[in-house]
């Protein structure tokens, strides 16, 4: 079975109260980066410009996929906010550079609590989305880290 | 073979989590060695995996330090390969610390097998492409693996898939002359 179909199929039944948290939480960061991303294109050009434009349209539609999990599970998606705390000022394009990292740092930590918290038809999406996620995070960055996601393990 | 009576294969959690008991075989000592759990030969698995990616950049290294390699952009490409080689080596660390030493033994398995480097390309730049190949394997095993262990483990899974995912682009983006 398909990591969707397995979460559809998580869907189809009531979701319990720690799918709803973890996928709220994910939800909540998605809807901070598709936020986030417009503040981020908006100081960039070129193929960064064009890089950070696809990176919002994945996390629009991974929030509308979350949006759709959630409601079939009998759960209301908190709606996005109008606006989010930026974790720093942005004026240059490095700043930009650094806030889609962290961003995408943000998203890989949260698609990683819901592997650990939410129910196992949730497991395979979610980690799938954090891989996806460390994969911008890197290469926004320029480096690697050896645990996307587990600030807290370090080595 | 060990004298624990009880023959626990035990998964260990990190520090803020609990331990997981993924197999006990109760008191009897005699008769066909026991199953390990799925959990287990999944983390056993993925311990051996990354014991091969280690040693397989360690290989690429020593190659990268010889001859014609050596020269040109192979100090560039020594020093991007040795920090990906850090983070597999932090990664078996970690999966290390979550099997309990001694415990495997007990329940029958054995030691974890060598590891195995063969097939590595001498050639620097089909060398890398070796790697690049090794990473996107080992992101997808361990990717595959996240819903036949424990939740705290799948997490950990689900982050070292992610890690070497990162490190194919970088493998690729990695000029050697020849």
């Amino acid at each position: 079975m398909t990591a969707a179909g397995r979460a559809g199929r998580a869907a189809g039944r009531r979701l319990s109260q720690a799918d709803v948290g973890a996928l709220q939480a994910a939800l909540a960061a998605e809807q901070a980066a598709a936020y986030g991303y417009g503040v981020v294109g908006s100081h960039l050009s070129g193929t960064q410009a064009e890089s950070a434009s696809a990176d919002w349209i994945a996390h629009q539609s991974a929030a509308d996929k979350l949006d759709g999990l959630l409601a079939a599970g009998g759960a209301t998606a908190s709606p996005a906010g109008v606006a989010y705390q930026l974790p720093g000022a942005v004026h240059t394009a490095a700043q930009a550079v650094a806030l889609a990292a962290t961003l995408e740092d943000q998203v890989t930590s949260a698609y990683l609590d819901v592997v650990g918290r939410g129910s196992r038809d949730l497991r395979m999406l979610a980690a799938q989305q954090a891989r996806a996620a460390a994969l911008r995070a890197a290469r926004w960055r320029g480096t690697t880290v050896a645990f996307p996601g587990l600030p807290g393990v370090t080595h | 073979m060990s004298a624990d009576p009880t023959r626990r294969v035990v998964l260990a959690a990190s520090a803020a989590l609990p331990l997981l008991v993924a197999g006990c075989r109760g008191t009897q000592v005699l008769g066909s060695p026991p199953q390990l759990s799925a959990a287990v030969r999944q983390l056993r698995s993925a311990i051996t995996a990354e014991q091969s990616m280690v040693a397989s950049y360690q290989r690429v290294l020593t190659l990268l330090a010889d001859g014609r390699a050596a020269a040109g952009s192979g100090p560039a490409a020594r020093a991007t390969l040795a920090g990906l080689l850090a983070e597999h080596q932090d990664h078996l660390r970690q999966l290390r610390a979550r099997l309990i030493p001694g415990s495997p033994q007990a329940a029958g398995a054995g030691p974890l097998p060598a590891p195995s480097v063969t097939g590595v390309p001498t050639a620097p730049r089909q060398a890398i492409g070796y790697l690049g190949a090794a990473e996107q394997a080992a992101s997808d095993r361990l990717l595959g693996g996240v819903l036949q262990v424990p939740p705290s483990l799948a997490q950990l899974f689900a982050s070292i898939s992610a890690s070497e995912a990162t490190h194919v682009p970088v493998l690729a983006a990695t000029q050697v002359t020849q």
